[in-house]
Order: C-alpha cells, then structure tokens, then sequence
C-alpha cells in the first residue's frame, strides 16, 4: 500500500473503544442485565444494514441512467456490506431473545420484515453471484435494487398491520427505556464505529470488484492480441 | 408510422391473447398445475369447515402465486425465438406501453386460471364465498395485478441472466410478500378467521402497492432494455 491506511486505523481503533464503552460506560439494564449489551451492536447493524440496501438502491439507479459500470460495482458492493450487516442483526437478534423472550423467534413486524429485506437482497447477491457477468443481469440486477428499497417500507407496513400494533418488542429502541448513557453509547460511539467498517468494507469491495473488472478486461485484450 | 400508446398497448395484447387463445398453452399448463396443487394441499388440511375456513386463505394465494410466477416465465417465452423480442423493442413503439400490454395479458391469463381454480378450491374445502364474492374478486384482481406489475419487468430482465428460471421466481417472492400477506390477512378477514375483520385496509395497501410499482416498473423500463 501507498499511503498509510487511516481509515483501516480508525476502524481498528474505534470497534474496541465501542466494546469498552459498551462494557464499561452504558449502565447495565436493571431487567436484562448483561444480555442487553447485545442491542448496541444489533441496532447499530440494523441502521447500517438499511443503509447498505439503500445505497444499493442509489447505485442501481445510477447505472440505470448512466450506465456506469462504477456505479454498478458500489450497488452490488453496497448489497453484500449490508446483507453481511442484515445477518448480524438476524443473528443477534435471537440470541437476545432466547433468554429475554423465552423464544428465538417471534412473527413480529420488525423481524419479519428485517427477515424478508435480508431475503429481498440475499436474492440480489445470489444473482450476481451465479447469473453470470452479463451487461444483461447488471441490469437485471439494477432493477432488483430499485424495486428492493421502496419495498422496505410495505414490507414493514405489511406485517405490522398482520401482527396488529401490540408492543410485543420490549421497548427499548423507542424513547422511554434508555438511558442518556446507553443513547450516547449506541448512537456515539457504537453505530459510529460500526459505520466505520461498513465504510471500510464497502471500499475493499468496490475496489476488489473495479480491479476485477480492469482485470478481465486487460485479459481480454491480452486474448485478443495474441498473448494468451 | 406513428401509433398512440394506447392503440399499442392494445395491439401486443391482442397479439399476445390471440396466440394464446389459439395454443392455450399456459393456460393449459397453469390450470392443470394449480388444480395439481389444490389436490395436494386438499391432502394436507382438509378437515372440519372451521379449520378449512382458517387455511383457505393461505392456499389460495398461495395458488395465486404459483400460477403467476409459472405465467410469468413464459411471457417472453415466445417473444425469445427467431429474435423476435429484439424486434418488439426495435419497433418505433413506446417500451413502457410494450411493458403495460404484457403486464395486463399476465393479468388476464392468471385471473383466467383462478376464474376455474378458486371455485374447485372453495368446493374441495367446503367454503362459502358466495357472500363476499364481490370484494373477494377485487382482493384477487389487485393482488394479480401486485403480482404482474413486479413480475413482468423482472421477467423480461431475466432472459438475459443464467439460471432464470430458478432465479426468477426465488427474486419476485419476497418482493411481492406485501400483496400476498395483503391477500392472506384480507381475505382472512372477509371469511372471519382473522380477529380484525375489516378487509379494506389491506386493499389500500394492494392498492398503493400497485400503483407504486406499475408506475416504477413502466417508467424505468426505457432504462431496462437497450438492445
């Protein structure tokens, strides 16, 4: 590497000050206890995870319009950093309510639709990852991405209408149940350190994938004139 | 020569109704897949009128589903060979109406096939739907139209991409869940197996579903196909 790699620096830096805020500065919840500690990084993923699919969303339109193929590379980026963030949430998440809730899983409206939004995109990968390489499944892919974002939102209106408006989360996302400690520790400390590596993550990938296609493309023009 | 959008959209329809009419070939094959599949889920559930009353719902749009994504694949089926899809699109036509004459011929067939299919259904698992069968009727026909408003865009993309018959449908069933939980809860809640028994939320939410998505699909669709 060239230059010295600041943001990799960061990121290492601020994911183990998040766990020492976490572990040492958030109080602990009266009820849960320890078990609590997991909602830092659970609601930090799931932001993070909205905001992969949404920046999919933006790239996939980009493309649509410019035919870029740089833009198409920071969708399909964009989709695995935030599906790899969804799988965080979606593993967390139980884990947090086997002992809180007694059960792993609820058919409730946040989780659900968290669910179906990590399918939405979990399909979006699988397509560019068996579909092949194609000016054809970009777009196809492109247009998956636009349909995918706005999608979010009847999704999650879909099933909390289905579920009824019961609060069966605990509310602990919502104003009342946190304390000015723990907020400062989600949205200071833990979602900025999180951002980070998406950051970090989304850029690698996207490099990764530009260099994979300057690659091929040298190739090809190495094939054409007779190297290869 | 310069035709109205609305003389195109009707012309690819006719076209597309007429050699379907003439074949009856997806028809024939819907028809026969979803009464397959009623047969199947009739094994599976059939039982007192209470607790056939609670499934019929779920196997209902459930039959809506796999007829649609089966008509689905074949939309541009036809249109693949002799590169008569490159013709379509090269045609001084409007795309967007080309999209909207296929969309609405997915309609017609899948409503087609649930027209036979949904009275078998209700005879096998002993429901009544004679009491609500005007709104029922609009619950299926704004659900087919969710389900042909996201399908047929992603169709036409999937002809280009490996393994589309597989991919397509694993990529327009969790993009159409809002309909088909809208279909599911709102006709729970017509039958009176669902505690909230009001199905006209649910409509509003097919509804702007629909729209949101027609319009999308029809507007971007000049930036999907460039041949």
């Amino acid at each position: 590497m060239k230059t010295f790699p600041i943001f990799t620096a960061l990121a290492a830096l601020a994911i183990p000050t998040a766990v020492y805020f976490v572990f040492n500065v958030a109080p602990l919840e009266v009820e849960m206890g320890v078990i609590q500690k997991i909602f830092y990084f659970h609601v930090s993923s799931a932001w993070l995870c909205y905001l992969g699919f949404i920046l999919c969303a933006g790239g996939s339109l980009a493309y649509l319009w410019k035919r870029n193929t740089r833009a198409d590379a920071f969708a399909l980026a964009s989709a695995e950093v935030g599906l790899l963030f969804g799988l965080i949430v979606l593993t967390t998440g139980p884990l947090w309510a086997r002992p809180v809730w007694g059960v792993y899983w609820k058919w409730e409206p946040r989780l659900t639709s968290m669910a179906l939004m990590v399918v939405i995109f979990g399909a979006y990968w699988m397509l560019r990852t068996f579909g092949g390489t194609g000016e054809g499944v970009r777009r196809f892919a492109s247009v998956l991405g636009v349909f995918g974002a706005p999608n979010i939102f009847f999704v999650h209106f879909a099933v909390k209408m289905w579920r009824g408006n019961h609060p069966q989360v605990l509310n602990i996302n919502g104003g009342g149940g946190i304390s000015p400690e723990m907020r400062t520790t989600l949205y200071g400390v833990a979602l900025p350190a999180l951002l980070l590596l998406f950051g970090l993550l989304l850029r690698l990938r996207y490099k990764a994938l530009i260099d994979e296609r300057t690659v091929k493309a040298m190739r090809r023009r190495l094939a054409r004139i007779g190297v290869f | 020569m310069n035709v109205g959008y609305t003389a195109t959209v009707l012309w690819v329809l006719k076209k597309d109704l007429q050699t379907e009419l003439r074949s009856k070939q997806t028809l024939a094959m819907m028809g026969l897949f979803s009464v397959v599949m009623t047969l199947v889920f009739a094994f599976g559930f059939a039982s007192d009128p209470q607790t056939n009353a609670k499934v019929f719902p779920g196997v209902l749009w459930a039959n809506v589903l796999f007829v649609g994504t089966l008509g689905m694949g074949r939309t541009f089926a036809r249109e693949q060979l002799d590169g008569a899809f490159t013709a379509l699109i090269l045609s001084p036509a409007e795309r967007s109406a080309i999209l909207l004459a296929k969309m609405i011929t997915n309609l017609i067939i899948v409503l087609g096939v649930l027209l036979i299919v949904i009275p078998l259904l209700a005879l096998m698992l002993q429901v009544d739907l004679t009491e609500h069968i005007g709104l029922l009727a609009v619950q299926i026909v704004l659900g087919a139209f969710g389900f042909a408003v996201v399908g047929t865009p992603l169709a036409v993309m999937a002809t280009n991409a490996r393994f589309a018959e597989v991919l397509l449908p694993m990529v327009v069933f969790p993009l159409v869940s809002p309909v088909l939980i809208a279909g599911v809860a709102g006709t729970g809640a017509l039958l009176g197996t669902t505690i909230e028994s009001d199905p006209y939320p649910w409509l509003k939410l097919n509804l702007a579903f629909d729209t949101l998505y027609a319009v999308g699909g029809l507007y971007l669709f000049e930036r999907m196909v460039i041949e």
